[in-house]
Parts: C-alpha cells; structure tokens; sequence
C-alpha cells in the first residue's frame, strides 16, 4: 500500500468525495490557488473549479452562516477554518444554528456540514494560533466532533463526516498534518465513534488525541523497556464517544492515563476520566486516574515555552510509571 | 471510653501467662468481680476477673495462647464503642486511639496557623495520615483502590491486616492477592480435610497430589504414617490428649530441673515408733484445737523445718552465679491434682506449731485441689516435700522444684523386722528420699542434714528444742 502524508490523506478524502458528488464544495479563506493555510486544498481549484473550492472573505461568521445555509437547501459544504482558534467568531452559526436546526424542526430539514479545521501549537504560531478548544465543541449537542491522529483515520473519518447528516466539527492537528501512514487509493469510510487501540498492552492504558497519540505511542515504546507494557487508545471521535473500547481496556490494565494537548482544566479528558469513574472499570482501577493536558497557559510564542506548556513524551512516561507503581 | 483487661503480673517472676479458658464471649455483658478468664502462671492457674462493668467488647486471644503481661487481653466498654481489631500490645495506660472530627480539627489548629490556608482540606488530611503513627493509621480505613476493594471482597480478606505498596500505604491490588495467596488455606477436599482434623494433622504441611497441589485423603494419610510408623503400634490407636495448662507447665519445669541441676538422690530408713506414739498422743487435742486430724505429712513438715534451721547450706537456691542461702524456712508441699502437680507453701514452717501447721496444710491442700490456690500460697518455696506414703511405695528419687535446691520424698510407713539391741522387733519403718542439688550442695552436708532428720524423727522431742 502506498503511504500519503495526513494532509494528502484529507485532500484526497475531500476529492474522492467531490468527484462522486455534485453537492459536496468547499469553502474558505484563501483556499483557492493559494491552496488554504497550511495547501491542504492546494491544486483542487484546478480539477473542481471555483464554484466548488469557493475563496471567501475573512469572516469566520459568513463563512459558517453560508455553510449551514448551503447545507439547509440540500447541498453538503466542507467549510475550512484557516485556525482552529477562530472556531469563536464562527460558533454562533455552529452552536446556535447548525446543531439545533435538526432538532428544532423535527428532523424536517438538517445540516449536512463538516467543519474542517487545523488545531493545535508547535508551529510557533503563539496564542491566537494555537490552541486547542475541541472540548468547547463536545459540549454542543448537535455536533459531532472528530479529531483523527493518523492519515488512514484523517481519509476514513472525513468520508463518514462528509456522509453524516449532523455538523461534524473536523479537527486536524497542524504538527500530524506531515505524518504519513499507509493509506488506501480508494475511498473507505470509518465510522464515527469507534476508537482504535494503536498498541496493545497489560499495564496501564493511555487514551490519548491528535498529536498526543503519537507522543504516548513513543512513551510507550520506552516503557517497554522497562517491561511496562502500555496500551494506546486513540478514540479518533470524541463526539460520539467510544466508551465500550476504552471502559473495557481499563478493566484489563486497571490503569488509566489521558493525555491530550488542550488545556488539561476542563478538558476532555475530564470527560474520559469520569466515564470511567462512573463505569464498572471502576472497580478494576488500581491507581488514580491520570489526566495529562496543557498547562493553564496561553500558548507561548518562545519555542521552548511552547514545547513546555504541552505534554511531552517524558511526562507521559512518568503519569505511566506513577500510575504503576514504578516511579 | 472502653477499658483494657490486661494479662496480670501475678509473681516477679511471670513474664508470660497461658489463657486456659474464657468464662465470656464477646458481647457478654460482665460485672465487676464477674470471672473473664482463666490463665496460667509459671506456677499457678487462676481466674481472672474483672474490674469495670460493661460488656466485652473484643477478645485478643484464644484458649492456650500465651500473653505477655501487661499486654491488653480484650476490652470492656459500652456496646458501640470501637475498638483496635489487633490486639494494641502492652499497655502504658495509652487509650484508645480513636478518630473525630473534632480531634484533627484542633490537630490542624494546634499546627502553625499561618500554614492552614495553604493546604487544601484534602491535602491536609493527606498530611496528617502521613504524619499519624502506625497504631493509629490502623484505626483508620483503609487506603485502597477500587480494585484492591474488589479483590479483597471476593477473597474475603480484611483490608485492614493488609500492607499496601503504594504511595501513603496504599493498597493495591497486588498487594491484596499477594495477601491471599499467602493465607490461604490449603485447598482439600472435604473428606481430607476432615481425616486431617480428626487425625490431628495440619494441611499446610501436606502436598497435594491432585490438581493445583489440591490435597486428597491419601496425602493426609501418607503424611500421618512417618510419625505412625516410628511409634509402637498400639499408641497410633490410643487416645490423644493435647499437652496443655498445668500438665505443660509441670512438663517444662520438671525437665528445666532435670537437665540443668545433677540430682543426687540420699535415702535413709527412718524408725518411726516415736513420731506414731506422738502423733496418737497429739492426735485429739490438736484436733480440739482446730478440728482437723495430725497426719505425719504434718510432722514431717515441723520436722524438716526444724532440720534445715540447723542446716541451713541444704535451705538454699541457685540465682545465676550465686547461692542465696535463705533466711525463711518455707516447706512447699508436692499436691497431686487432676491433671498435674501443684506446690503450695508452709511459710516459716520452722517457727510454727503442730496445730497451726496442721490447719495450714490441709487448708492448702483443699485449695490445691480445688484449683484456688492463690499465687502467694505457692511463692517463696525454700524445700519441698513429696509425700507417696500412702501408695506402696518405699524410696523413689524426686525431682527438685527449682529454684529449690533439695526435695524430700517420703515413702510409706511399713513394719519391718529390724534388730534392736541384739533382738530382731518389728518396728514401723519408713524410707526418706533426699534429692538434692549437687552444683550448690555437696553429698556430706545432705548427708549430715538426712541425719540431722532422721534423728530427730527417731527422737521427736528434738522438735521442742
């Protein structure tokens, strides 16, 4: 199988798509020839044209008014926020409008919308270009909210968001946007709310998102070392949330460690935490839960600031071994 | 505030008391004066009763187990009072330790007061676990995780009796399997484990021959006959008897005195036709006196009281390195009892009458048997006296009661021929065993003190000298 980079793995999602269906366009800022922020649509005006890659003003708040509107009459838009920081100025159509409408009307008219967006630090991209604010979305009912790892989940996930026929707020991590992974030519779906356990093991289990899975991937790999073997759940949709799959791996390790970037302080790994306080893994925990997140900080511009503000490969060892006794 | 029973200090020389029997069950509602338990000295068996009224709250120790003194046996209190699972050891008048909100509130207060707005409940709670003894975390519940919680459940295992490997005690579940792996009972059928208690064998011992070293009936068997075989046929049938109370303690210091002082046993053959016409004379006005009858065993004692005053390198004892030569005369007197020996006391036996000792001894005697003898009535021994005059018996070699340092063994009264003056007369003989310790005592000066004795029985008019 050929590998593609996550960021070819989302283009090529969005074409395969595009080329099957009349209804599905994009939309967004500079998304044209310039090729969007970070050239995830780089070349699509020239195969789909400007009426389906759609360059609009920098208005996050028009551009999402005019997704959930397109979608409303029947078309399936993917809109594209150069930043996932400024989800902010677009979320009154996305809260208010978006996931309600479906709901409020009885199922008689929906929103067949996917919200692409690149979240995240490490870029150097400071405070305002930064962060990561997915738990903001998981809170809305009415949104689906994705958040792949690896360029196999980016393909498979985008063509069951684009399928969905609720808003799915889609987001890419800047720093995976280069990794690759084995991906198929042609177009598979995976279905929204199924995790995917990237390594099996005994000890303890980590859940982890976006970048982060890589990271405890790393931290995994170490651990083994010292013969601590370490499960790696990635849950890929936090809206829906696989709960079975990570319930029943902490009744098997009796450990939990939950890393993500975003800032730990009413993150969503507060929400996996008490999914499994409240489960019956409960009674198969051996240690504490352990939550690993972003420091309460906005994101510095200093390189060194931002590596620390997140966690580290080093940190998620140690959550890892304290959990296990072994520290 | 519940009360500690203590094992008492009974003689200065109990270090440990054996608990014979409980006369309460936990629950049982006691007294004062009420009897709680019988135990044991290295002398004595007595009850011990107790001294607050309330019910018994916990019971530390089953029957046979031995206590040091001191340490708390159980506790007395109100019916919903808490009190340690474990028994809390010796007691200096420490109380219980218990837990109130009110207690680590003022703890906290008592502490620098600048320091408490920086520390969260939780953490301050966390602190004072932390800074809190061993004796009085045990009180506390138990830190565990959920899944120690778990297993502890379905194992049926206290967390409390279990030490945790986590931060803070914690315990986990390894700990709580690690726990249950190593008391659990051995795994048996039905059937063995029934051959095993009825036969008296201990399956922890056994392996098993079935899956997971599960123990059957033949591995009991098979692990019984070694011990079997080596025996004669006839004891594998006999009744067994556990060696416990006195017959353990009469056990123990019979074979302490055997092994550590070389017995050397001196007889000689006492003419007893004076101690029999004195005795018939004194008969009825000691017994006007004090109702009771004058047996020999009594003059015997005066006696022998009257010889160790002129002896008195036989009244003595071996403490350590020194010979304490002893400046009471105290005759012990060997009781048989039910199931053992018991050796009440004469005190200053040399400076009392007939009569008195005649009222003492059977007052002694009477207690013995009926297991009230008190410690004091069996303290402070300088010789002993075992008297088998009754049986057929003419000489034997008694065993020193230790830290005594000789015993006299006294055989029956019986007429022989003996010569008198050219003639052979019958005459009521009588053979005195002189068992005496030859670390402090010599052979000459037993010798001389038997003599002493002899003469004086011969002649008992030396007894008003």
């Amino acid at each position: 199988m050929r590998e593609l980079t996550y960021l070819e793995a989302v283009r090529e999602a969005m074409s395969q798509e595009m080329r099957q269906n009349e209804d599905v366009f994009i939309l967004g800022e500079d998304i044209g020839v310039y090729g969007g922020a970070f050239g995830v649509t780089r070349g699509m005006i020239e195969e789909f044209g400007p009426e389906r890659i759609r360059n609009t003003p920098i208005s996050e708040a028009a551009i999402s008014g005019t997704a959930v509107g397109a979608a409303l009459t029947g078309m399936r838009p993917i809109l594209e926020l150069q930043f996932s920081d400024f989800i902010t100025i677009a979320m009154d159509n996305m809260v208010n409008q978006a996931a309600k409408i479906r709901y409020m009307y009885g199922g008689k008219g929906k929103v067949p919308m996917v919200l692409r967006t690149p979240a995240g630090s490490g870029t150097g991209a400071a405070a305002q270009h930064s962060q990561s604010l997915e738990a903001w979305m998981t809170h809305i009912p009415g949104l689906k909210v994705v958040q792949p790892s690896t360029a196999y989940d980016a393909k498979g996930l985008l063509k069951a968001a684009i399928d969905d026929d609720n808003p799915v707020i889609f987001y890419e991590h800047k720093l995976c946007y280069k990794t690759k992974s084995d991906v198929p030519e042609e177009s598979y779906s995976i279905p929204l709310g199924k995790a995917d356990v990237k390594r099996e093991g005994k000890d303890a289990t980590i859940v982890a998102t976006a970048i982060m899975v890589h990271r405890s991937l790393e931290a995994a790999a170490e651990l083994e070392k010292e013969g601590i073997s370490v499960e790696v759940i990635d849950p890929r949709t936090l809206v829906p949330l696989d709960t079975e799959t990570i319930i029943e791996s902490v009744k098997k390790t009796s450990r939990l460690v939950v890393v993500h970037e975003a800032v730990k302080r009413g993150g969503f790994g507060g929400e996996i935490a008490s999914v499994i306080a409240e489960s019956e893994a409960f009674d198969y925990l051996d240690a504490p839960i352990k939550r690993l997140g972003g420091k309460a900080v906005p994101i510095p511009y200093n390189p060194e600031l931002e590596k620390a503000a997140i966690p580290g490969v080093d940190d998620i060892i140690n959550a890892v071994k304290e959990t296990v006794n072994r520290l | 505030m519940a009360k500690e029973i203590f094992m008492p200090k009974l003689s200065s020389t109990m270090q440990v008391g054996t608990l014979l029997q409980w006369f309460k069950d936990e629950g049982d509602s006691v007294e004062v004066g009420d009897p709680l338990f019988e135990i044991m000295t290295d002398k004595i068996n007595i009850e011990v009763e107790a001294y607050e009224e309330g019910i018994l709250l916990k019971k530390y120790y089953e029957e046979d187990d031995e206590v040091p003194i001191n340490h708390v046996v159980g506790y007395i209190g109100k019916a919903d009072e808490k009190v340690p699972d474990s028994p809390p050891g010796e007691a200096g008048g420490k109380e219980i330790p218990t837990e109130t909100e009110s207690d680590s509130e003022t703890e906290v207060e008592d502490e620098d007061k600048e320091d408490v707005f920086d520390t969260t409940p939780a953490e301050r709670s966390l602190e004072s676990s932390q800074a809190s003894a061993d004796p009085a975390a045990k009180t506390e519940k138990p830190r565990a995780t959920p899944a120690a919680r778990r297993v502890a459940k379905e194992e049926a295992v206290s967390l409390a009796e279990i030490q945790g490997s986590g931060p803070n005690g914690r315990i986990h579940q390894g700990d709580v399997m690690a726990f249950a792996e190593s008391h659990a009972a051995p795994k048996a059928t039905p059937l063995a484990a029934k051959v095993a208690e009825a036969e008296g064998v201990d399956l922890k011992g056994i392996e098993g021959s079935g899956s997971q070293g599960k123990i059957y009936r033949s591995d009991v068997e098979g692990a019984k006959k070694p011990v079997t075989q080596s025996s004669p046929p006839a004891a594998a049938s006999g009744k067994r008897v556990k060696m416990e109370g006195i017959r353990k303690v009469v056990a123990e210091r019979m074979l302490k005195s055997k092994t550590s002082a070389p017995h050397v046993t001196l007889t000689s053959e006492i003419d007893m036709t004076e101690v029999v016409s004195m005795r018939k004379q004194l008969l009825g006005s000691i017994e006007k006196q004090t109702g009771l009858r004058l047996s020999y065993t009594e003059i015997l004692v005066k006696a022998v009281a009257q010889s160790l005053k002129r002896h008195k390198n036989i009244n003595v004892s071996l403490e350590g390195n020194e010979i304490v030569y002893q400046d009471s005369v105290n005759i012990g007197l060997a009781v048989a009892v039910e199931n053992g020996l018991l050796v009440p006391v004469v005190k200053n036996a040399d400076q009392k009458g007939l009569a008195a000792i005649t009222e003492e001894c059977k007052a002694l005697g009477k207690a013995a048997r009926e297991s009230k003898l008190k410690p004091d009535a069996m303290s402070g021994g300088t010789f002993t006296i075992s008297n088998l005059g009754m049986y057929a018996i003419d000489a034997f070699t008694p065993v020193i009661n230790q830290p005594e340092s000789a015993i006299l063994g006294v055989g029956r009264i019986n007429e022989k021929p003996v010569g008198v003056n050219g003639a052979i007369v019958l005459r009521p003989m009588m053979v005195l065993s002189l068992s005496f310790d030859h670390r402090v005592i010599d052979g000459a000066p037993a010798a001389a003190f038997l003599t002493e004795l002899k003469n004086i029985l011969e002649q008992p008019y030396e007894l008003l000298t």
